[in-house]
């Protein structure tokens, strides 16, 4: 009995995590080990004992799926850029501009992101549609004399999707950005660099673990969005997502949508290991090395 | 080797004047300390030359140059942090090179510089480490040579021994005097510890907690002759006295209540030293000599009960009450050559002073 009680105290944190872990197995690893699987089964309507095949995945040989999965990486590459490029200053002015108020101001900058995803996305409805918030406003300044379609474009795909993943991008600058001893900043302006130059030598270098984490948090999940390309692309162009759910649900067709899912994956996987490589060897935080 | 004229400086912060009307000359080509309490405005004053914070009013002058509103980066002046502010993403060869890049100074002139530099600071052997795995006393001379290799002007030093211990401060203290010689460049040295001032500085200023400068001179000035209590007992230890003068055609001497007569010599330039004044002298403790038998030669001579004895190591600390009940302190060094007299706590002692070595002091 005693003996039982030791383990478990030495072992607590084990037994704290065995919840979370079993929940992460049970509906996470199984499902995706299971999709795995499906996506070697012969599609048969009629049911009966499923066969082993490859032809799922021979079916998706092909340019056309390609440039699918090709459109869906630069959604999330593209967004991963404008997000960093919009986050930044944010990130920087709240992390080393601004002293008083900071968790004021975080505060409003993740209000919008406590509601509902469909909300943030339907209102954006309002502002895009032809006689919507911008067009009337566009109208009435007299910059233009027709509404713009600036709906279901690819436009209209990539201001929501930066506008949604956004905050994926500010708290990891931010919290990178903060850490960061003010007094290197001095230290480079008492060596000779202007703003420009420590902010390039100094404050990016320093801040790219939280560049690296923050691009990652938007473009893995930027791959796969279903929800922006439906509502705001119309539906003229597939991206991965999008196209999964039809496999599963409109065409009833499981064994190609877990084999395509399979394929995205893979594809993704390379893409997030060339990307790793690429920021390890350009933008690392070790400089060349010179030699006496 | 040119000299910084600090003319009337006033600096605020959030409307609390740290500084007011502070008038300063730093001589060129020399180590300058500025020594003072935390808190008076030393480090201020570091950040207004080097360019952090501007003043609000006033003027600073470098050489003859008026750099008052000159941006940090084009000032040639450079700064050695107390946290040495090194750049954490970059190893000691690139910190070093930092403001050469900045410069576009070609690689190899880079090189050459970096390769002298580290020799002069020993780090020879640390150049391609990362900053994280060096020791305080590496990464202060990593500090140190960032900050030289743009030759500047003026090197500015805040509390750069700080972080160190003892042996390693008293090492890089004697590195530094070196390295002012062979550079020739005005040092601006600021902290708050004596023993470095009094090391280091060809001249120093002693600032009070108001921001004022109190006194300016050579260490051993400023150590036998302080101009006010506040730098008596601020550098070094000291036993004050208060009493009335009292001046004679041939003697003059302060009248210590309870004491007695203290004599003293009156410099001239002290002409507000009159009879009957009220002031008071500073006596320093390795001045007084301690005995437990009467002695003759000493030009003063007062009795007292030992109340503590403080080993020191190299020289033990006596605190004795005087007659009026003030407790003052005596250093004796501990020489063991002869034989010496046991003093214990309790003990009714004698202690002895020669005049010249009392200061006067304004009440």
């Amino acid at each position: 009995m005693s003996s039982i009680k030791k383990i478990v105290a030495k072992e607590s944190s084990f037994f704290w995590a065995v919840p979370a872990v079993t929940w992460q197995v049970l509906f996470f690893y199984i499902p995706v080990a299971l999709i795995f699987l499906i996506s070697f089964f012969r599609a048969g309507l009629a049911g009966g004992f499923p066969t082993a095949t490859l032809e799922n995945y021979i079916y998706f040989l092909g340019p056309s799926f390609f440039l699918v999965i090709l459109r869906s990486l630069l959604l999330g590459l593209v967004n991963g850029i404008l997000c960093l490029l919009c986050a930044y200053p944010v990130a920087y002015c709240l992390a080393i501009k601004i002293n008083r108020f900071k968790n004021l101001f975080l505060f409003f900058l993740i209000l919008p992101f406590w509601t509902s995803l469909m909300v943030q996305v339907y209102s954006w409805f309002f502002v895009l549609e032809h006689n919507g918030l911008l067009n009337t406003i566009l109208l009435k300044l007299g910059i233009i004399q027709q509404p713009l379609h600036l709906l279901n474009n690819t436009f209209a795909i990539y201001l929501v999707m930066v506008y949604c993943y956004l905050p994926f991008m500010i708290m990891p600058l931010y919290s990178a950005l903060e850490k960061i001893d003010r007094r290197v900043f001095e230290a480079a302006a008492d060596l000779g660099a202007t703003q420009w130059q420590t902010f390039i030598r100094v404050t990016v270098p320093l801040s790219m673990a939280g560049i690296r984490t923050g691009f990652f948090l938007v473009f893995v999940p930027s791959f796969g969005e279903l929800v922006v390309p439906i509502l705001l692309g119309g539906g003229k162009q597939l991206f991965v997502g999008p196209l999964i759910t039809q496999y599963f649900l409109s065409a009833r067709n499981p064994a190609l949508g877990a084999a395509f899912t399979c394929i995205s994956c893979i594809m993704l996987l390379i893409a997030v290991g060339l990307l790793y490589l690429f920021f390890k060897k350009y933008m690392g935080t070790t400089t060349a090395k010179g030699k006496i | 080797m040119r000299s910084i004229k600090l003319e009337n400086i006033t600096k605020r912060f959030n409307g609390e004047v740290i500084l007011e009307n502070l008038n300063l000359t730093i001589p060129g080509g020399k180590i300058f300390a500025l020594l003072g309490p935390s808190g008076s405005g030393k480090t201020t004053i570091l950040r207004l030359i080097a360019g952090f914070e501007e003043v609000d009013e006033g003027k600073i002058i470098l050489g003859d140059k008026d750099i008052t509103h000159v941006p940090i980066n084009e000032r040639h002046i450079n700064t050695v942090f107390q946290s040495y502010a090194l750049f954490p993403h970059l190893n000691v060869y690139d910190n070093i090179a930092f403001s050469q890049r900045i410069r576009k100074v070609p690689e190899d002139v880079i090189q050459q510089k970096v390769a002298k530099i580290v020799k002069t600071v020993h780090l020879e052997k640390h150049l391609y480490k990362s900053i994280q795995q060096l020791s305080g006393g590496q990464q202060q001379r990593v500090a140190l040579a960032r900050a030289i290799i743009n030759e500047p002007e003026v090197l500015l030093l805040d509390e750069p021994l700080a972080a160190l211990d003892l042996k390693s401060r008293e090492r890089i203290l004697l590195e530094l005097i070196d390295l002012q010689s062979s550079l020739n460049t005005t040092f601006v040295y600021v902290t708050h510890d004596q023993f470095e001032a009094l090391t280091v500085a060809d001249t120093m200023a002693i600032m009070n907690p108001d921001g004022q400068i109190e006194q300016i001179g050579t260490p051993k000035e400023i150590y036998e002759f302080p101009v006010s209590s506040f730098v008596a007992q601020f550098v070094g230890s000291t036993n004050i006295f208060k009493g009335i003068l009292r001046i004679t055609d041939d003697k003059q001497w302060l009248e210590v209540e309870g004491v007695g007569a203290c004599e003293l010599v009156i410099p001239k330039q002290k002409e507000w030293a009159k009879d009957g004044a009220l002031a008071l002298m500073s006596v320093r403790p390795e001045k007084i000599d301690i005995s437990k038998t009467p002695l003759e030669g000493f030009s003063n001579a007062v009795q007292g009960v030992v109340a503590s004895i403080v080993y020191h190591g190299r020289s033990t600390q006596y605190n004795v009450r005087l007659t009026n009940n003030q407790v003052i302190q005596v250093f004796e060094q501990n020489e063991e050559h002869f034989p010496k007299e046991i003093i214990d706590y309790d003990d009714r002692v004698y202690l002895y002073w020669q005049k010249e070595n009392v200061v006067l002091l304004e009440k």
